[in-house]
């Protein structure tokens, strides 16, 4: 009887460690496989692992192959997607390390997911991220490390950035993204729809009175003149329609309530919209469509305006090309079709004040700092990806933090860069984005509310109220 | 001696601990946290709530107004009733039909069957293309039948006829296979005696079929009626954000986009609460109306 009992314990505890066991074989195997290796285990996270001085701040050294975890949002249709991964891999071969790339496109979940790893105790190693308001959780955290406190075991560490480009946090003003390329927001344009429409090629002194005849030339000879998904991603026509109730000296200014001026600003920009919207200018199913199906619609020649980022430009390449993995398949001849310009102006704001700026970084975590075996690593990462000789492959036509930035070689670019870069040579001020700094939900009411309110089922004013109650609520 | 170990119940035990602290640890823990989260301020997904939200029960008293909670609510509801009539019901006909062929019944099974493997985001995806308002198969096939204008699929009016017809589609097979199983354990001498009394191949569905199949089709009445409330990520592939004007909300896809999209984390516990009520309470009501009957 006894000897039943203590084999049914017996066999019971040895489920519970078998369970126990199958949870910690991950652990094990990725730990084996650390460096890509299984065999080359560091000598230091031996030694902290062992000696459990996790709580000491040790020097790292780069002590052999180890494996960063890494999340960017140089993902899906990112103009960058492709020279981030040509890097990573330069940056594997050259140092024998390896990363786990968990990059996404950019969208609200994307967010939530990386202010829940943090959250969780699971965030990367090396995080390349928004600068503004949605990083402020782990920033408030102590999750990232300073570019100060790096700098003061790594002297070097973005010394080639110029200091005064490198945007400081709105949490404490210290610095702690290493921006490699800025990026502009500006109006797309299919030139064959204008010529069928027998409208001209936009230019610097564009104003909204002109954009809205040219849209009823373009609703008339039977295209969609605006592609964009309301319901979906309103976020362009959002910032450059509150950007054209300020100026350029006002725009980053959060409004006190919706019945003060810039309140009022916001308020005249979501009117402009519901302008836009019933004189029917949006395409037909504008609510109930993605971003990708109306930005179909203007690579296929059915909508003729686009705004959208500089980021684009490498999605309407690939749109271009009949395998979008494959430059070689480039139809230049419809590649030429495509132009770009500035977004309408009013008022205050000219149309060659357009958004923009270094809104992104690379930011090394307090977790990959404090580990012996990847601290040296995370730098070395960081420094490869924003060398002076990377940030120019990431920048391209866009702007960058270099100190000394090369002679940008446009006999690379395709013709659309050249389009772009051109574009940008008239600029005349580069402001960024006020999203960037009113993240969180209150951007709810007027970004997935944008369906209620160009339809008029919610006042304009109360969406904004809304917004900014949510904002001073935070 | 021998017999006492059967009397003995405490091994028994031992070997359910397992088992229990599993449901413990990552069942009962995480559904009694999200019912203390209802009531805190909680803005961040995986962040510790601090304070109680102010009054305590603001998110429920915010719910009885919120007109989104209500329309899905709504939406779950006809959900329920589309998934008895649509999914259960036509698979009570394939079933029947199938039964009735000589041959080929396994091909139908596994081709009825298949939807059911294919998982549910990707179909999500290719209802996507099956009705995309430009050059979707639907609107090409009516553009071929004459029709001049495309028709969005997606628009507020039908929205919910697209959303829920792939659902439909998708779980058909679940229940057909289990009423093929039904219907194969009905003795043939039942149907013999039935032919020989001259009763019609109609008749003998009404009267030998249907009845001996009771039992089974309210095990999967229940089954769809208790899925339908779980029912998510094929209408949020489709129709994030419940998409157009919040009309397509489900209250599963409700709960996903306060917690995951809006950062509104303790009202998405409180709709969290509110799903597992409102399970409760139809599981109760239609195992009232489906009781199984003894034969």
């Amino acid at each position: 009887m006894m000897k039943k009992r203590m084999m049914a314990a017996m066999l019971a505890g040895a489920m519970v460690l078998s369970m126990t066991a199958c949870g910690n074989s991950g652990d094990a195997g990725s730990a084996a496989g650390t460096g890509g290796d299984a065999g080359a285990e560091t000598p230091a996270a031996d030694a902290g692992a062992d000696a459990g001085q996790e709580a000491e701040t040790p020097v790292a050294e780069p002590t052999g192959p180890v494996e960063l975890v890494v999340t960017t949002t140089f993902a899906g249709e990112d103009s960058n997607a492709q020279n981030y991964k040509d890097a990573v891999k330069a940056w594997e071969a050259e140092t024998g390390n390896a990363v786990v790339d968990t990059s996404a496109t950019s969208d609200e979940t994307f967010k939530t997911r990386v202010a829940t790893d943090f959250e969780t105790g699971s965030e990367p190693d090396v995080l390349f991220f928004f600068n503004g308001a949605d990083s402020n959780s782990f920033i408030e955290a102590g999750k990232v490390v300073s570019i100060d406190e790096i700098r003061a075991e790594y002297p070097d560490y973005a010394s080639n950035m110029n200091d005064d480009l490198i945007v400081a946090s709105l949490v404490d003003n210290k610095k702690y993204a290493v921006p490699a390329n800025g990026y502009w927001e500006a109006m797309f344009v299919n030139t064959e729809i204008l010529e069928a429409a027998g409208v001209a090629m936009p230019g610097a002194n564009y104003t909204m009175d002109q954009f809205k005849a040219d849209c009823e030339k373009i609703k008339a000879a039977g295209y969609a003149p605006i592609a964009a998904a309301l319901g979906n991603i309103p976020h362009y026509w959002w910032e450059f329609a509150i950007f054209n109730n300020q100026s350029p000296a006002t725009h980053l200014e959060i409004p006190e309530s919706a019945g003060d001026e810039n309140g009022q600003a916001w308020v005249a920009g979501m009117n402009d919209i519901k302008e836009l919207y019933e004189l029917g200018y949006f395409p037909d199913n504008t609510l109930s469509a993605t971003d990708d199906e109306t930005f179909a619609m203007f690579t296929e020649g059915k909508a003729a305006f686009l705004i959208d980022g500089s980021w684009k430009v490498g999605g309407i390449v690939s749109a271009c090309q009949s395998d979008p993995n494959d430059p070689a398949t480039l139809d230049s001849a419809k590649l030429d079709k495509f132009d770009v310009t500035y977004v309408p102006g009013k008022g205050d704001r000219k149309a060659t004040d357009l958004v923009g700026g270094l809104s992104s970084g690379y930011f090394i975590t307090r977790k990959a700092w404090d580990d012996p075996a990847k601290r040296a690593a995370a730098v070395s990462f960081v420094e490869y990806l924003t060398s002076d000789e990377m940030v120019p492959k990431f920048a391209q036509h866009g702007a960058s933090a270099l100190k000394n930035a090369p002679e940008v070689d446009s006999s690379q670019f395709n013709v659309l860069q050249i389009k772009a870069m051109n574009m940008m040579a008239g600029t005349t001020s580069l402001t960024g984005a006020v999203q960037d700094l009113f993240a969180g939900d209150c951007r709810v009411s007027t970004f997935d509310g944008m369906p209620e309110i160009v339809t008029g089922r919610v006042a304009a004013e109360d969406a904004v109220a809304e917004g900014l109650e949510a904002y001073h609520n935070q | 001696m021998g017999a006492n170990i059967y009397r003995n119940k405490k091994p028994a035990f031992v070997f359910l601990l397992p088992a229990f602290l599993f449901m413990v640890v990552l069942l009962y823990y995480p559904f009694f946290k999200t019912i203390l989260n209802s009531f805190m301020h909680l803005k961040q997904l995986g962040a510790t709530a601090t304070a109680f939200n102010s009054p305590w029960y603001a998110n429920y008293e915010e719910m009885l107004h919120d007109p989104n909670v209500w329309t899905s609510v709504k939406n779950t509801i006809i959900m329920m009733l589309v998934t008895l009539v649509g999914q259960v019901g036509i698979a009570i006909v394939l079933a029947l039909m199938v039964d009735n062929i000589g041959r080929g019944k396994q091909f139908f099974r596994t081709v009825f069957f298949f939807p059911i493997v294919i998982s549910a985001t990707a179909l999500g995806l290719m209802f996507n293309l099956i009705f995309l308002y430009d050059k979707g198969m639907v609107n090409q096939l009516l553009e071929l039948l004459g029709k001049q204008n495309l028709t969005d699929w997606k628009a507020e009016g039908i929205a919910l006829f697209t959303m829920m017809a792939p659902v439909m589609w998708q779980y058909v097979g679940f229940y057909f296979v289990i009423l093929v199983t039904g219907l194969n354990n009905i003795s043939d001498e039942l149907y013999e005696a039935a032919r020989i009394d001259g009763a019609t191949a109609l008749q003998r569905v009404r009267y030998i079929s249907v009845p001996l199949l009771h039992n089974v089709i309210c095990t999967c009445s229940i089954l769809a009626v208790t899925g339908a409330l779980k029912v998510f990520d094929l209408p949020w592939v489709m129709f994030p954000k419940g998409m157009p004007l919040k009309s397509t909300f489900l209250t599963g896809t409700y709960m996903y986009y306060h917690t995951m999209e809006t950062k509104n984390v303790d009202y998405g516990a409180a709709l969290a609460v509110l799903i597992v009520v409102l399970g409760v309470v139809l599981a109760k009501v239609v195992n009232a109306i489906f009781r199984e009957k003894d034969y």
